[in-house]
């Protein structure tokens, strides 16, 4: 799926910066990057270690600020929010997978679910999970704490999660990074399927090749700049 | 490889320096409670002491009608005694011009007292009267007519008055007062030429040793007295401790107190650092992974967090020591007179030190168990954070509680208070965190059975932060149990102790006693007593004997008996001494009868005996006690044995006889009363007038002596109480913050999926409040049933416990955890959600 000029992009960077002191230098971690995603696309952002591609997701997401540049989701400018603002903009719009699952440990696997959904104070929260967790093959263990249940069952808890409010996106940041190869696999399959039938746009960052294949564009992060971008699935 | 591991171990401290100081005050929080008690209360114990000395004039003394041995003074100079004197009484007339009348005649050697002063209006020393001068009490010139500067006359000497008594240190014990005041020197006694044959002189050698020789070993150096000297049954050995009788149960409790507090305060310390640690290692798991993943072995890893934790108490001792011997100096105004200047701001070099040994031994012994924890990280959490955790021998499990155990009992020993004491306290400790324990899981069992569906999120969460398992969240309600039990516990007790001390004086206390009151004159007295304004009038005749013998075998065959039994610290001098005997149909109000019952055999006659008499003479409920009443001699049956509250003040007497036995025998009667303080000069001069052999004793100084030190005790108490329920508290947050500042983590997440900044607040804060309460509610209800046994058992004060503060003390410590969990999350609560990304 390509993003058209005439539709608001669902997210778009312009010129964006980030820079951190070092000790008494300043390590430029983003340099002028900019793009435009479009409702319902699939993004993978790729590069070596050190490029800024979990910087790029952050600044995208509101889960950080830029030094310079200008994000804005569904046309309207989110780096000038405050974090409450942000955090309600999370709250409405967006869903996360992250590397290492990221379960809070108090709460069991149903409730982790249910928790971005009762803070959104969405109606009918209960079943809806409870059905998506079936659907990802963790009907049987739903009142398992994190600690109880293996890495892949985590992250398919942490998918249902992030799917759990209907986001109209969703960003990965390795989502298979701490799975085995197959359970790697079948987290990816249920990802794409989840996000095809929710229509969400997807925005995930990965080494893995393989993975970066099934995106619609794969941008490539080198030393903070984008090298290159590339359209359509490998 | 010690030094690999002292290496490492240093290392570990190199981590993050912020959390490390703040893990460090806390232990110095826990390790200050420890040692700032230990010092606040040795530092009122010794001013206790120092008062009591006051009220005897010395550390020290013997007395006796008899001569007292030289081989006393040798043993007293072996222990180190630098100042000795001698002072001598008998009662006797001195008269002026063509009237007389009885006179209590105190001879005083040089130096005496040693503390404490006698005041003299003009002010004279003592000491340096000339063998023809005096002093005397206001009474004496009174009665007598006299002013100063003129002449008394007593035995074959004249005396100039030269001045009056207006105070001097003596036992609140009037039974025994003879008459008023009058007080000449050694040489004048001589001049008077008294001590002739029949005379019933009471000598008393007086001891005072250089620097204070402590409670422990004066009492030491009494039992061998004792025990060695001749004539033992015949000498009373009195330290200052002994001086008064009537306020030596409040002395006793408030010791009690301060054993029980610094009791408190190691468990208090013990369950912060406990708790400190155990966070600590928590927080550390990630390192130990890594260095187990590295090839360190479980028993190196153990040594070096162990090491580590001993680096930090070892800092955190000397910080909580410093601290804890700051305090007596940072409190001089509010105890002064409670804290006597020299002892409060003399440094004791040696108090630090042990301060810092015994911190560090209970944040070792304390942190043995959690550091533990260390054992059972897996190397494999290196790579996977949820690797199963490994399990612990379960040897050196046990080994761990119970060198905790034998540990906690060797410091409530050191602390004081006997091994009974501390294993009572080790027991009850164990009990009680047992209970706690049984509690907390019952209450996690129960947040887990909660339906949580229909919570709102943010009580959900704190719910489900109670019933997550394995995450040691019995362990953390656990600590803050037994914190609230010392906080609330302490608050308890403290607020009956001071108000019970300072209620300890009645208000109706007799202020003036009139001696040599003959039984014809009594009515009389005591209508023109309750005419004049005075309340409280009592009165209770005397009778004077010798006890002949105790169920029938003689008294001096008992004394000589019970002289060579080691095992028998009884007071010999009871058996010979002269008693006082009374006898009445009813007992006073402040006697109450523990054993028997009064006047049971009509065809006996019965004697009611003080209980702790009873136990110094060895006379049991139905013993028959033989009364030399002026060569006549009574058969007493012993039928009831009665508790005196002597801090009444009151008449009492230890022997009290049924009516109709010692009436026709040569007595007189002591009257007690309360006179209204302005016109009290004016009623002892309306009785002098009409009953010139009257003697008017005016208590009031003594009085107000005795009320002051129980006010200051009671200021002691209430500052030593408040100590430690603040510490406790700073503890608690301590224990509570730690906690909190682990969870960046978590607030991180939550912000990224939408929580704003105040829902994140509230969820941390209702999260500890939760735990708090159930907290609170555990510690609220064994702090009341703790206080209800150690007011009625061990300080035999009616409790009186505010049961209605019960339910308040869950919300208290809700909000208190609360507050501590906020303070402490308060960096974690500014994480940026990007930390989210992280990891």
């Amino acid at each position: 799926m390509q993003a058209t000029e005439a539709s608001t992009p669902r997210i778009a960077a312009k010129g964006l910066s980030k820079r951190l002191a070092s000790g008494s230098t300043m390590l430029q971690i983003l340099d002028d990057v900019s793009l435009a995603i479009a409702p319902g696309e699939t993004v993978a952002i790729v590069g070596p270690s050190g490029s800024g591609k979990s910087t790029l997701l952050a600044l995208l997401a509101g889960l950080d600020r830029p030094s310079a540049g200008v994000v804005e989701v569904d046309g309207r400018r989110i780096d000038d929010l405050d974090e409450d603002q942000l955090a309600l903009l999370r709250r409405a719009k967006v869903g996360f997978v992250f590397q290492s699952f990221q379960l809070l440990p108090n709460l069991t696997a149903l409730e982790n679910v249910l928790l971005p959904l009762e803070l959104a104070k969405k109606p009918g929260a209960r079943a809806r999970d409870e059905h998506l967790l079936r659907a990802t093959g963790l009907g049987e263990r739903m009142h398992h704490y994190p600690s109880q249940l293996s890495g892949g069952e985590q992250q398919r808890v942490a998918l249902a999660r992030a799917f759990g409010p209907a986001p109209s996106i969703l960003y990965a940041d390795e989502p298979t990074g701490n799975l085995d190869a197959t359970t790697g696999a079948q987290v990816l399959a249920l990802l794409e399927e989840l996000r095809a039938k929710e229509g969400a746009t997807l925005v995930l960052v990965t080494h893995d090749k393989d993975v970066a294949a099934r995106a619609d564009r794969r941008i490539h992060l080198r030393a903070g700049r984008v090298e290159r971008i590339e359209s359509g699935r490998a | 490889m010690a030094g690999t591991l002292f290496k490492a171990a240093w290392r570990e401290s190199r981590g993050s320096l912020a959390r490390l100081a703040f893990l460090v005050l806390c232990l110095a929080l826990g390790t200050a409670a420890v040692s700032g008690v230990g010092s606040l209360s040795a530092a009122i114990e010794g001013g206790l002491r120092a008062q009591a000395r006051e009220l005897l004039g010395a550390d020290l003394s013997i007395e006796s009608r008899r001569e007292i041995p030289r081989r006393a003074e040798e043993l007293v100079a072996e222990l180190g005694a630098a100042r000795s004197t001698t002072t001598k009484n008998l009662a006797t007339m001195a008269s002026r011009g063509g009237r007389s009348r009885l006179v209590d005649l105190k001879a005083v050697g040089p130096g005496f007292p040693f503390h404490g002063r006698i005041v003299l209006d003009p002010p004279r020393e003592p000491g340096t009267l000339a063998d023809d001068e005096c002093a005397v009490a206001p009474e004496v010139l009174e009665q007598l007519g006299a002013r100063l500067g003129e002449e008394l006359r007593i035995g074959e000497q004249a005396y100039t008055i030269v001045s009056v008594v207006r105070e001097e240190p003596g036992r609140l014990d009037f039974s025994f007062t003879l008459g008023p005041r009058v007080l000449v020197g050694l040489a004048g006694l001589e001049a008077a030429r008294l001590e002739g044959f029949g005379r019933r002189v009471v000598e008393r050698r007086l001891w005072a040793f250089d620097e204070d020789p402590g409670a422990e070993r004066l009492e030491r150096l009494a039992r061998r007295l004792r025990d060695e000297l001749p004539d033992a049954a015949y000498l009373r050995v009195e330290t200052a401790r002994d001086a008064q009788p009537a306020l030596r149960r409040s002395i006793e409790r408030v010791e009690d107190w301060l054993a029980l507090v610094a009791l408190l305060s190691l468990c208090l310390g013990g369950a912060g650092v406990a708790q400190l640690v155990h966070s600590h290692i928590d927080a550390r798991a990630g390192a130990i992974a890594v260095q187990r993943a590295l090839g360190l072995r479980p028993r190196e890893v153990l040594q070096v967090q162990l090491l580590h934790v001993a680096l930090l108490a070892l800092l955190s001792s000397a910080l909580g020591a410093l601290v804890g011997a700051a305090i007596p100096f940072a409190l001089p105004k509010l105890l002064s007179g409670v804290l006597p200047e020299a002892l409060a701001l003399r440094f004791d070099p040696w108090a630090p030190l042990s301060a810092i040994a015994v911190g560090v031994l209970v944040a070792l012994l304390f942190a043995l168990p959690p550091v533990l924890a260390a054992w059972r990280v897996p190397p494999a959490r290196a790579l996977r954070h949820e690797a199963e955790p490994l399990p612990a021998p379960r040897l050196l499990r046990l080994a761990s509680w119970a060198l905790l155990a034998i540990g906690l009992l060797l410091v409530a020993r050191w602390q004081g208070g006997g091994w009974r004491n501390a294993f009572a306290f080790a027991g009850a400790l164990v009990g009680l965190s047992a209970c706690l324990w049984a509690g907390a899981k019952g209450l996690i069992a129960l947040a887990r059975a909660v339906p949580r569906r229909d919570l709102p999120p943010l009580l959900l969460h704190g719910v489900a932060a109670l019933a997550r398992p394995g995450r040691g969240t019995a362990g953390a309600v656990v600590a803050l149990g037994i914190g609230v039990l010392v906080v609330a516990g302490t608050s308890l007790v403290e607020r009956r102790m001071s108000s019970y001390l300072a209620n300890a004086l009645p208000p109706d206390a007799p202020s003036a006693f009139f001696v040599d009151v003959q039984p014809d004159q009594r009515e009389d007295l005591e209508r023109t007593l309750v005419e004049q304004g005075a309340g409280s009038v009592r009165a209770a005749p005397i009778v004077t004997a010798r006890l002949a013998k105790i169920d029938g075998r003689p008294v001096a065959e008992i004394a000589a008996e019970r002289k060579g039994d080691s095992g028998v610290d009884r007071e010999l001098w009871v058996l010979t001494r002269e008693q006082r005997l009374t006898f009445g149909a009813t007992l006073p109000n402040d006697n109450e009868i523990v054993e028997g019952a009064l006047w049971t055999d009509p065809a006996r006659a019965e004697v009611s005996i003080e209980e702790r008499y009873a136990e110094d003479l060895g006379a049991r409920l139905g013993s028959v006690l033989t009364m030399d009443v002026q060569g006549l001699q009574f058969d007493l049956l012993v039928s009831s044995i009665r508790k005196v509250r002597w801090e009444s003040f009151g008449i009492n007497f230890f022997l009290q006889v049924e009516p109709g036995v010692l009436e026709s025998a040569p007595h007189q009667v002591l009257v007690a009363a309360r006179l209204p303080s302005q016109r009290e000069e004016a009623i002892e001069a309306e009785v002098a007038l009409e009953h010139p052999n009257i003697t008017a004793i005016r208590v009031r100084p003594l009085l107000e002596k005795a009320l002051d030190l129980l006010s200051r005790l009671a200021v002691g108490v209430r500052v030593l109480g408040l100590f430690v329920v603040l510490v406790g508290i700073a503890i608690l947050a301590g224990v509570v913050g730690t906690q909190a500042s682990r969870r960046a983590k978590e607030v991180g997440l939550l912000k990224a999926l939408g929580c704003t900044r105040g829902e994140v607040v509230l969820l941390v804060a209702l999260e500890h409040a939760l735990q708090g309460a159930v907290a609170g509610a555990l510690g609220g209800a064994a702090a009341f049933g703790v206080a209800q046994v150690v007011l009625e058992g061990a300080l035999a004060i009616p409790a009186e416990l505010p049961w209605a503060w019960l339910p308040v003390v869950p919300p208290c410590a809700a909000l208190l955890a609360a507050g501590a969990g906020l303070a402490g999350s308060w960096r974690a609560l500014r994480t940026a959600p990007v930390e989210a990304l992280r990891g």
